[in-house]
């Protein structure tokens, strides 16, 4: 069991301190080949911890507001989408919809260009030099421009995505639901050694190659275990488990879900995009208090 | 739910009269360019089971593509191999698991994607409308190519048997590999999930998700140009290549895919040469196209077909 470390609260506060001293400085720019009839889509660049310019596509609904949000944190790769592959473009009607590309991915990747395999151990040998200290900074960033946005039902923002999702409902009170499905973080140092897929392969091929760094890999990792910010998550959670007997299956997010003090809803992949995916729709459609999802073609 | 389509759909692409003309005279330009192969060992990503190393090569262009190269540690050649080809927005794997299972399997990023992206980098979204109006310069030309190539790389390698090649991929993937066992007449077996880049003028009356919807989104700004739009994805679309396959091969679809309509899917299979092919169709899959099933198939179908 991952240990809170005696310095967590400080380190994130620390953290969004030295954010918080930088301006967002934003620069919005309309996409007209992503614009639409019914939204106008943007290139947003704004500035995060370091300083490093990071950058955000944010589609917003024509008609008069406010609507709910969709803040989608950054997949394990190097692509930032418009919307996430595979959602129904007719979605960007309905819902603010932001899609933050932290430092590493494409369109924020100067100086730094990520490597996927290689993100994740980057830095890891000092929680204050691991790169994903300024990514989950990068993601709290994102938030707070989406709420700066009028067009913004701020009683209604859902933060999607892998491990980010949970992490920055953790630290920003403004995200009133999470669809979280946990990959990264979630006792990393204890279950890498238990498969043999990336990326959490990555830490096994660190750790293979570099011995002595257990201890301050196991060290760093713990600044960033979901079990430690979920007492602080506000949000309703929909946690998307892997299927049955898999590595992060239901019962082993159990003790996550657990420790969730708003109402958590757990779903167990049926291996299928098509379940899962109009599962996840429904959820949001009604948590937002809407009737009917807005699905793809052949999942209607 | 819409009923599934079934083998009646017929594709809207056409076989443009000069199709091979202009894909010869590509692969004559590509055979001018010297491989350059490069190996280089990748301490971190070996271990006692298998050594992996990053390779570079030369193509289209002289454009340096890149890949992950995974070799098993203890095996005697000569060795079956495969390449591994990757979809639209992910990164190229390590392949791993190919080695574990005794290959030597060659994982290519072509240009524009990470590590292959300084000399051609149109981004995504992007890359599916790059010089869409010209088939001469269009993204995906020399994408392909550097697909194809992979094989050459294969080729210049001692340990691999050159009679045994595979090649796989998913949705882009599954697209690369259409066309890659369609040009290189030295792949003995192909597996194809969620075919991509096969019936985009159809995909994209279908469905309005991406990366597909790159094309409406180009076509809302320059309606005026969809005839050009039209006649040159007809040079890359994966059912014009798939009469050439010759070798056994496996495709899945899922019947709920949001991402490659299966329409799309069965107009392939129904194109393809090979009397060795083989559909899976996946009810109450989206793009997954079963995959969680499926894998154990692709794993069997090689076996058998490379003899490891």
């Amino acid at each position: 069991m991952t240990e809170l470390p005696s310095d967590f609260q400080s380190y994130w506060s620390k953290t969004l301190e030295e954010l918080a001293a930088l301006p967002l400085a934003v620069e919005e720019e309309v996409l007209r080949s992503r614009s639409t009839d019914f939204a106008t889509m943007y290139g947003v660049h704004l500035t995060g911890i370091g300083p490093y310019r990071l950058f955000a596509y944010l589609s917003i609904p024509r008609g008069k507001g406010p609507f709910p949000a969709i803040y989608y944190l950054p997949r394990y790769g190097s692509v930032v989408e418009t919307i996430p592959q595979g959602t129904s473009n007719a979605k960007r009607r309905r819902y603010v919809m932001l899609s933050i590309g932290v430092r590493g991915q494409r369109n924020a990747d100067q100086p730094f260009a990520a490597e996927f395999p290689g993100l994740l151990t980057e830095g890891i040998d000092d929680p204050n030099s691991y790169i994903w200290r300024g990514i989950v900074s990068d993601c709290y960033r994102g938030m707070e421009h989406l709420l700066t946005r009028p067009e913004v039902d701020t009683n209604r923002v859902a933060a999607v995505g892998n491990d980010l999702a949970l992490i920055t409902a953790g630290l920003h009170s403004g995200v009133s639901h999470v669809v979280c499905t946990p990959e990264l973080f979630y006792s990393t140092y204890e279950r890498a050694p238990h498969t043999n897929t990336y990326p959490l392969e990555e830490i096994n091929d660190y750790l293979h190659l570099h011995t002595s760094s257990r201890t301050q890999v196991h060290t760093t990792l713990s600044y960033f275990d979901l079990r430690l910010f979920a007492p602080s998550v506000e949000a309703t959670t929909l946690l998307m488990a892997q299927g049955q007997g898999e590595f992060l299956d239901a019962p082993t997010l159990e003790p996550l879900a657990q420790s969730l003090p708003g109402r958590v809803d757990v779903h167990q992949s049926e291996h299928s995009s098509f379940k899962d995916g109009v599962f996840v729709e429904r959820w949001l459609t009604r948590e937002f208090g809407f009737r009917r999802a807005i699905l793809p073609a052949r999942w209607r | 739910m819409a009923e599934a389509p079934g083998m009646k759909y017929a594709s809207k692409v056409e076989m443009p009269s000069d199709f091979d003309q202009f894909w010869n005279s590509v692969l004559t330009k590509v055979a001018t360019i010297p491989l350059r192969p490069e190996v280089q060992l990748d301490p971190l990503r070996s271990s006692d089971e298998l050594t992996t190393y990053q390779v570079f090569y030369d193509s289209l262009d002289h454009v340096r593509v890149a890949g992950w190269y995974c070799v098993p540690n203890k095996s005697s050649d000569p060795l079956p191999a495969i390449i591994v080809l990757p979809g639209y927005i992910s990164d190229p794997v390590i392949p791993k698991v190919w080695a574990r299972r005794g290959y030597a399997a060659l994982s290519i990023a072509p240009r524009g994607k990470v590590r292959s992206n300084h000399q051609f980098n149109p981004g995504y979204p992007g890359l599916l409308t790059h010089n869409i109006v010209d088939r001469n310069t269009y993204s995906y030309r020399g994408f392909y190519v550097d697909a194809w190539r992979g094989v050459d790389f294969l080729l210049s390698r001692s340990e691999v048997d050159p009679a045994r090649i595979g090649v796989t991929g998913n949705s882009q993937g599954g697209g690369l590999a259409i066309t890659t066992a369609a040009m290189r007449g030295e792949v003995r077996a192909v597996a194809a999930g969620a075919p991509y880049l096969c019936g985009f003028v159809d995909a994209i009356g279908i469905t309005d998700t991406y990366p597909y919807q790159e094309i409406n989104d180009y076509l809302r700004l320059y309606p005026d140009r969809r005839d050009q739009v039209v006649r040159s994805l007809a040079y890359f679309d994966g059912i014009n290549f798939a009469d050439k396959i010759r070798c056994p091969i496996i495709v899945n679809i899922g019947l709920q895919d949001n991402v490659c309509p299966p329409e799309t899917g069965y107009s392939l299979f129904s194109q393809i040469g090979s009397p060795e092919k083989w559909l899976y169709e996946y009810d109450g899959h989206g793009h997954d196209a079963g995959g969680y099933m499926h894998d154990a198939t692709v794993e069997e179908f090689f076996g058998q077909h490379l003899k490891v």
